[in-house]
């Protein structure tokens, strides 16, 4: 019969003009990410225990560490000196957070990281001390 | 900026004269970096899995034509370069090319660990390190692949270095 195809289409059209909109709404509200997302690091210092696990496993070798004799003569274990992520290199793949055996590093769900050098991208301890906000909550294997 | 005519000493009528069309033309910068800014038209251009994300960012979900980034298909129309995903040595020529072929004024965004420093390919005989060795590049944006609100996030970074440089007359580094 002719038009009901029309008025197939139509009937579709007017139904989804009433639906929510899935567009988000994205430099004005953050958008929801899942638990999972992998963003750049955070990193705890009084955590680390110099295993250089991260360092040796990281795909890309973006990752590079070194540790100090801790100031205590008494206390054996070392404590962290510097700890560096080339985060140009990084590919973001989760390893050093899972192979961490005290979870000195985590990943946090911050991925407002463009830069206008190349050289904002490199990460020292202290950059990756401070950025606290949205971090993990626990590592799920 | 604030200039003061009255305050500079020692300046010839030629040189003022010089200086209150400047002034003009500064105002007249800031316009044209507003305009530019607002209709940053992309080449489509992919090059790796970057280029689903980039994809994906002017899709549905993102939109990025709510920003009036639209893509274009030929260079000649389009005045930002997202290199998304690994430049090989063997594409490297073609990059450039397509860079020389677009019209001035042009802008490059490196999206991607592997446009940014070689990636994961950053040991490999066939890649690019950095697809600033080729061609000059804006906006980095890190992440393998960084997801659409990352490059959105850098879109928006790019904008606002262009209001700026056409603001102030200065590069940003």
């Amino acid at each position: 019969m002719f038009g009901v195809g029309l008025l197939k289409g139509l009937k579709f059209t007017l139904k989804n003009l009433t639906t929510e909109k899935p567009t988000t709404n994205y430099p004005d509200e953050p958008i929801k990410l899942p638990d999972r997302f992998r963003g750049v690091h955070k990193f705890y210092p009084e955590k680390c225990i110099v295993c250089n696990q991260c360092a040796n496993i990281c795909p890309t070798q973006c990752i590079s560490l070194t540790g100090k004799k801790h100031p205590d003569p008494n206390v054996k274990k070392k404590i962290i000196d510097t700890y560096d992520i080339n985060f140009e290199l990084c590919i973001l793949c989760d390893l050093c957070t899972e192979v961490c055996p005290t979870e000195a590093i985590v990943m946090t769900n911050n991925f407002e990281l463009a830069a206008y050098s190349r050289d904002e991208l490199f990460k020292d301890l202290q950059w990756l001390n401070e950025n606290d906000e949205n971090v993990r909550k626990e590592n799920k294997p | 900026m604030d200039l003061k005519l009255e305050d500079i000493k020692d300046i010839s009528p030629q040189e003022l004269e010089e200086v209150k069309r400047n002034v003009i033309l500064t105002t007249f910068e800031t316009l044209k970096g507003w305009a530019r800014s607002n209709s940053l038209w992309p080449l489509t251009f992919g090059l790796a899995c970057c280029a689903i994300e980039m994809m994906s960012a002017s899709n549905t979900h993102f939109d990025l034509e709510r920003f009036g980034t639209f893509y274009r298909n030929s260079p000649r129309q389009s005045d930002l370069m997202i290199v998304s995903g690994t430049v090989t040595k063997k594409m490297a020529p073609i990059v450039r090319r397509l860079y020389d072929q677009m019209a001035e004024p042009k802008w490059v965004i490196a999206m991607g660990s592997c446009a940014v420093a070689g990636g994961p390919y950053v040991n490999s005989y066939s890649v690019v390190k950095g697809v600033d060795q080729i061609i000059p590049v804006d906006v980095y944006i890190p992440g393998c692949p960084p997801n659409p609100a990352a490059l959105i996030y850098g879109i928006n970074k790019l904008k606002e270095k262009i209001r700026y440089e056409a603001k102030t007359g200065k590069k940003v580094r």
